[in-house]
């Protein structure tokens, strides 16, 4: 009996959790004349292919597309590069006057801050410094966002590893750094992937900062793409949502990917193991 | 050989060794005793170059190692956690020094095999430390450390994670291990009986210092204080305040300290021995331990199994003159007088003197 409450719970979750992600599927090979159907057609409708088609035909999705891949992807990267170092050393450096914690506290105010304050002077910077409309600039801003989130969780996941172990890495006849390379990274390795995925759903699914800094569509990212497609003439559901769609697999295919390491990750700060 | 010199270490306001010296011999096994907190592990720790000490210097084999990483002091430690990489099989953890010197990898083939073949791991070379048990853990641990013949070894209680039969086992096989490499080793525990058995010389350390270092003859049949006398053997030392019944005390002694296998007991009345009561008596098999009141003080033998005592018999017993150790009021050994002397001990080997 509580096994079927549980499940009854549990089904009713994942309803609400998916009945949207469907919904949106759904809508994205439905004819417009299915698409408000009354009462919704859930699940008989004459299916097409055809937003597909018709919002890559004009090769805006698939540059909006690459756009996204290159800035998530790089500002990723260039994130975990800086963050991965400062992380390890606030972790295991000894700091005098216990200038860790107080780094460490700076690092995170960063993140208080609401991002639209940053905004305008961002916006300021951006132009002065010529990369208004480019992705580099989008790069700057995801991986500056990104920064203190990556180093907070990996010092937490540094903090996991034993000491012994790159302490017997040192003595071992390696260095610190490669001490870090050999054996540390290996082990934090799925807090390394869950950090990974967060900065990647992150830059991937960020609208405000790309809408304000890009006006030409050379850089834009999808989510400002999709929403260009509500125009003052017309609301293009289907193409919409079919870019929603090619817009949400990557994320999907990502996480499904990392999930043995996201658990993981998510979990190595709580139970010792 | 090993040789510290004044080793000073603080963590803040706390002094953790307080001018410390000690030289090791090249091939001796010393092992660092002591409580949690008295410094053996911090001293340990400098030593592999993982703590700097405030002041001090330290030399091995003849060169200055003091300012050195840790790398470049060639020597190998053994962790209590066992350190192994997680992520690396037994014959990559076991390889892991010599690949990071760049030997030819057909030497370093040959090298673990032999050390597999040493320590009984050849059939898991392939195994992550995951999949072994502690004792096997304990092995893999040791390679990685004797693979590349270091001119010091240190381990940190690498025995107290085993279960306590493993832990008797590997005991002796370090013995043995130890004796075939003749490499310094320095250890650290707080179980006194891994100091009596592997250590050629015995540092007692006590608040960051160290009280005593000598052979564990010499440690257990002539402590210096009663803190050594107290924390080696087991059971321990009698220490009993003022002495007992009219027993000559040396000038200044206020202390009297006896070891229980010293104490003897008769179920019959002597004449001159002291009459108590059994409070407790606890049959090994091989031996049975009493602690007897005498008046108001414990006093503890160790007595044949022979001997049968139930709870409130009346026994007679008497402390075997010449085995009696007197302390001071500061709990420091008295000068020996000829009443009391210890055993002859037989003089340590050449290469054991420190």
């Amino acid at each position: 009996m509580k096994a079927l409450i549980k499940y009854v719970l549990a089904a009713l979750a994942l309803t609400a959790a998916l009945a949207p992600v469907y919904w949106l599927f759904t809508i994205s090979i439905k004819r417009e004349i299915d698409q408000f159907a009354s009462p919704p057609l859930w699940f008989h409708f004459q299916p097409t292919w055809r937003h597909y088609a018709a919002s890559f035909s004009d090769g805006s999705f698939a540059r909006y597309l690459w756009n996204s891949a290159l800035v998530a992807s790089v500002s990723t990267l260039a994130a975990l590069a800086l963050g991965v170092p400062a992380a390890y050393g606030l972790a295991r450096l000894r700091w005098p006057g216990g200038w860790s914690a107080k780094i460490g506290f700076w690092i995170l105010s960063t993140r208080m801050l609401p991002p639209i304050v940053t905004i305008v002077p961002l916006f300021l910077m951006m132009r002065s410094a010529g990369l208004l409309n480019s992705r580099v600039g989008l790069i700057l801003i995801y991986t500056a966002f990104n920064l203190p989130f990556v180093v907070w969780m990996m010092q937490g996941f540094f903090r996991e590893v034993p000491r012994e172990l790159e302490e017997a890495a040192m003595l071992d006849g390696d260095s610190r750094m490669g001490a870090l390379l050999r054996v540390i990274l290996p082990v934090v390795r799925p807090g390394l992937a869950a950090t990974a995925v967060f900065c990647v759903i992150v830059a991937w699914n960020e609208f405000l900062f790309a809408l304000i800094m890009t006006q030409t569509g050379a850089s834009t990212t999808l989510p400002v793409g999709i929403a260009s497609r509500v125009t003052q003439y017309e609301i293009n559901w289907g193409a919409m949502s079919a870019a929603g769609v090619v817009a949400m697999a990557p994320v999907l295919i990502f996480a499904a990917a990392a999930q043995r390491y996201l658990v993981r990750g998510l979990s190595l700060g709580a139970v010792k193991g | 050989m090993l040789d510290l010199r004044a080793i000073t270490k603080r963590f803040g306001a706390i002094t953790a060794l307080d001018n410390v010296s000690l030289a090791a011999a090249d091939g001796e096994f010393v092992v660092l005793l002591g409580p949690s907190g008295c410094g053996k592990s911090t001293l340990l720790r400098i030593v592999a170059g993982l703590e700097i000490p405030d002041e001090g210097t330290i030399a091995l084999a003849g060169r200055d190692i003091t300012d050195l990483a840790p790398r470049e002091r060639d020597l190998a430690m053994v962790f209590q956690n066992y350190a192994l990489y997680p992520h690396m099989t037994v014959a990559q953890n076991i390889e892991y020094p010599l690949k990071i010197r760049r030997r030819a990898p057909h030497q370093i083939a040959a090298e673990v095999a032999a050390v597999a073949e040493k320590l009984g791991l050849s059939g898991l070379l392939d195994r992550l430390p995951r999949e072994l048990s502690g004792g096997q853990r304990q092995r893999v641990a040791f390679a990685r450390a004797i693979i590349r013949q270091p001119k010091a070894f240190l381990m940190d209680e690498p025995l107290s994670n085993l279960d306590a039969q493993l832990r008797m086992a590997t005991r002796a096989e370090l013995k043995r291990l130890q004796h075939e490499l003749r490499i310094v080793t320095l250890y650290v525990t707080h179980d006194q009986a891994e100091a009596m058995t592997l250590a050629h010389r015995i540092a007692v350390m006590q608040a960051g210092r160290i009280v005593q270092c000598d052979t564990p003859a010499n440690i257990y049949h002539r402590p210096s204080s009663t803190f050594v006398a107290a924390f080696v053997g087991s059971p321990p030392m009698n220490l009993i305040e003022g002495g007992l019944g009219a027993l000559p005390r040396p000038d200044g002694a206020t202390t009297l300290g006896v070891r229980p296998e010293d104490v003897e007991i008769s179920t019959t009345e002597q004449s001159g021995w002291q009459p108590a009561s059994v409070y407790v008596a606890e049959e090994m098999g091989n031996e049975t331990v009493v602690r007897a009141a005498v008046g108001k003080t414990f006093i503890t033998a160790r007595v044949s199994p022979d001997t049968r005592l139930r709870f409130e018999d009346r026994v007679w017993l008497r402390l075997r003159p010449g085995k009696l150790h007197w302390f001071d009021a500061g709990g420091t050994r008295l000068p020996l007088t000829e009443s009391c002397s210890g055993p002859r001990l037989p003089s340590p080997p050449e290469s054991r003197s420190g």
